[in-house]
């Protein structure tokens, strides 16, 4: 015996996980063709049940033409072969052979003249009972002696029992080569006067109803087949012509939801798919007039949206020159005018920023903000946002501290919308942490990346949490404004936010401080499914894993003046 | 006298207050309100810079600055309320050099004016070589095989500082600092038209640059010196 090498069992155990893998996708290919054609599926079911039907009748209807066609030819033969008997009863009867050798000589003659009576020349046996001793020995006679074996006991037990005609059915081999024809044996009794009781045996071959009912089944088996075949068309035909304007519907309907407004189905004649059709083109054309409005809406506010820009960026640079020049000038003024002078610079540039942060809203409304993505370091923009809010916090006495991941967060942004959404939420946090240590946190999985700013500052109800992001909202609106804001920075951030595709979610607990966080998806298109860091802080002192960065210099922040007042 | 400036604003107030400002820096301001009167105001002031205005009745802002680009290599500073992409692309490549978005103030203004007319104060007896092209710092010619090529101001002080430092690979940044004068990083799209519209005035086959060459993701070089 010899072993196969290692080699060759791997390749087999390969081969055969291959094979197992391809009928894997055989059947994973069937399943998604049957899931996905209605057009397989009527049409499987259809010829299932077809087949299925067509077969059960078939068997049927062979059944019944076998059964009436061999009870017919055996009623006639039982008929023709008690006829027989009859007449070979008769020419014995009337013999007077006397002898064993005349009795052999006389059946000798009965025999062919019996064989060639009748219709179905039917082989014949002549057989001595075995009743009692003959009083002359004549030996048996048959046309086919070497069918002799289909004479079975039991036949000639029951002809002997009641001395009436029996019969069977035998398999009659056939004469040459293998095989066997249906046939039917017919037994009974004749006396012979000088040699006793006799068996006579005819053997009808039932050959010629066998090829009858062969062939009425192959005609059927045909008819069978026809009729499947129609079947298959008819319904392959019918399925495709409610299947086809279906699909054309579906294809017109992608087309549409591409964006190809015009796309329209061919209506045909007056049937349910040219209504479907109607109805389906009566849609499309609303949905593309609807469409082009609010289309034109949109062109509308944009331009509406650029000229208020003009209209009111003209004047405001103009009051702000001359702003300026008085502004310069207030030494001269006296000092009432010069603080007046003073205020109305400083109160343009808050009018200013409102003007921009409301064009900036107007531009998101009509959907107009653009994108402008790079790949780039989330940590860079972290870092630069925190080094410009830390003059503000260092005045507001907090410190900002900063955890990085060690390798590059890297993300696809819009730095300058980013940035923005980071000088939103650390200006709203130093804003409202009384002072306390607000951080700041940036990590990365493989689909987003994430910041968050956590202050430890008054805090805001749940309800609260819900509303920071509304527009001009504000937590207490008796609390004083200190450094300003337009009531605008966090609505902007969210529209930010929402621009790459990602999200800005805020959570705050009465006393316990807020948190802010930002998360971006890695890539356009990716979807957000979680964030790389928790919205909700854990309790526990915060542990950095990195060492903070501490962005403010190594002052105290309690010794910075407070410097406020400027501001106002 | 600091230099001539034409002011084409239809916004009397704002071009008056501009006035003002410019006048207090010691230049000399003309006004002009309407854009079919731009192109005669400039021909018969003949300023040393254009501030001129996007939105204008008549002629507006882009076209009149086609127009004056077309005979003349004054430097041409927009202003623009319109501080959207499309707006300001169009205003650069109509041949402006800069914009200044509204609402400005007046420092920034002023160091946008004295930006664009500082190079004409500061002659250097230099030459240099970029690509096939010859630069003559001092006399403000570029010539390719001994035929002049004629540049503005900006689009020469543009080549100038590439061609200074040949090796060296310039960010936006760093072009927009040293040729446009911001100190702060502005706008990179200033950088990007301008470099197209000196290509199409340097380059043999402008689609493949020789001269003035893209680094992908940081910036330009001057590609290398041929003559």
């Amino acid at each position: 015996m010899s072993r196969r090498s290692p080699g060759a069992v791997r390749r087999a155990r390969l081969a055969a996980l291959r094979s197992a893998r391809r009928i894997r996708l055989g059947t994973a290919n069937a399943v998604l063709v049957w899931r996905s054609s209605l057009q397989v599926r009527v049409l499987t079911s259809t010829l299932v049940v077809g087949i299925l039907a067509l077969v059960g009748l078939g068997v049927y209807l062979s059944d019944r033409i076998r059964d009436g066609l061999f009870d017919q030819r055996v009623a006639q033969l039982l008929e023709e072969s008690a006829r027989s008997t009859q007449s070979a009863q008769t020419t014995l009867s009337t013999s007077t052979a006397p002898t064993a050798a005349e009795v052999q000589q006389l059946f000798f003659d009965l025999v062919p003249a019996l064989k060639v009576g009748g219709s179905g020349a039917p082989e014949i046996f002549l057989r001595r009972s075995p009743v009692d001793a003959p009083p002359l020995l004549v030996n048996d006679v048959s046309s086919r002696p070497e069918l002799n074996y289909l004479l079975s006991a039991d036949l000639r037990a029951a002809i002997l029992a009641d001395d009436t005609q029996h019969w069977m059915s035998v398999a009659i081999p056939v004469d040459e080569g293998e095989g066997v024809h249906p046939g039917v044996l017919v037994g009974s009794i004749v006396t012979v006067p000088a040699a006793g009781q006799y068996e006579l045996y005819f053997l009808y071959s039932l050959e010629s109803e066998a090829t009858t009912l062969g062939f009425v089944q192959r005609v059927l088996g045909a008819a069978a087949a026809g009729l499947v075949l129609l079947l298959a068309a008819m319904t392959w035909s019918v399925t495709r012509q409610t299947v086809q304007p279906v699909r054309s519907a579906a294809r017109v309907a992608e087309r549409f939801a591409e964006g190809h407004l015009s796309e329209r189905m061919t209506v045909k004649g007056m049937d349910e798919m040219a209504t479907l059709a109607r109805s389906f083109n009566e849609m499309a054309a609303s949905l593309q007039d609807q469409i082009g409005r609010m289309e034109e809406l949109s062109l509308l506010q944009r331009r509406f949206v650029s000229d208020v820009s003009h209209e009111l960026r003209t004047p405001l640079t103009t009051i702000r020159m001359a702003a300026e020049v008085i502004h310069d000038a207030r030494e001269d003024l006296g000092k009432a005018a010069g603080r007046s002078a003073e205020l109305l610079t400083t109160q343009l540039d808050r009018f200013e920023e409102l003007l921009a942060d409301l064009l900036e809203i107007s531009r998101f409304d009509a959907g107009a903000a653009m994108l402008d993505a790079d790949s780039l370091d989330v940590r860079e923009v972290v870092t630069t946002a925190v080094e410009q809010a830390a003059p503000l916090a260092e005045r507001k006495g907090s410190w900002l501290s900063v955890t990085l991941p060690e390798g590059p967060a890297v993300a696809d942004i819009d730095p300058r919308r980013v940035e923005r959404v980071l000088r939103n939420l650390l200006v709203n946090a130093i804003e409202h942490a009384e002072g306390q240590n607000i951080e700041v946190r940036v990590a990365g999985d493989a689909r987003a990346v994430a910041v968050s700013v956590r202050d430890h500052g008054i805090g805001m109800t749940t309800e609260e949490a819900e509303h920071v992001f509304d527009r001009f909202w504000r937590a207490d609106p008796a609390r004083a404004r200190t450094t300003g804001g337009t009531g605008l920075g966090l609505a902007i951030s969210v529209e930010d936010a929402h621009l790459h595709g990602g999200w800005l979610e805020a959570w705050g607990a009465p006393g316990a401080g807020a948190c802010f966080r930002l998360t971006l998806p890695r890539r356009a298109g990716i979807v957000l499914e979680s964030s790389p860091l928790p919205l909700v802080p854990d309790d526990d002192p915060v542990v950095p894993m990195v060492e903070p960065r501490r962005t403010s210099t190594a002052l105290d922040p309690t010794s910075v003046p407070d410097l406020e007042g400027w501001d106002r | 006298m600091n230099g001539r400036i034409l002011v084409v604003d239809d916004d009397v107030a704002l071009a008056e207050m501009v006035g003002i400002v410019l006048r207090a820096e010691g230049f000399e301001p003309l006004f002009c309100s309407h854009g079919d009167d731009a192109l005669d105001a400039f021909h018969s002031s003949q300023p040393d810079l254009v501030l001129l205005d996007l939105m204008l009745p008549g002629k507006d802002g882009t076209e009149i600055c086609r127009l004056i680009r077309a005979e003349s290599s004054v430097p041409i500073v927009m202003l623009t309320a319109k501080s959207d992409t499309v707006d300001v692309v169009v205003g650069l490549e109509s041949g402006a050099d800069d914009y200044i978005p509204k609402p400005f103030k007046a420092k920034e203004l002023i160091a946008r004016v004295r930006a664009r007319l500082r190079h004409n104060d500061q002659p250097s007896p230099e030459q240099l070589g970029i690509g096939d092209l010859h630069i003559d710092v001092a006399g403000h010619r570029v010539t390719r095989a001994g035929e002049l090529i004629a540049l503005t101001p900006l689009e020469f002080d543009l080549l100038v500082a590439l061609a200074r430092k040949p090796w060296q690979v310039f960010t936006r940044e760093t072009l927009l600092e040293k040729v446009w004068g911001y100190r702060h990083a502005a706008d990179t799209r200033l950088v990007n038209v301008h470099v197209q519209r000196l290509r199409s005035k340097i380059e043999h086959d402008p689609e493949h640059p020789e001269i003035v060459v893209t680094v992908r993701g940081v910036g330009y070089k001057a590609g290398a010196t041929t003559a």
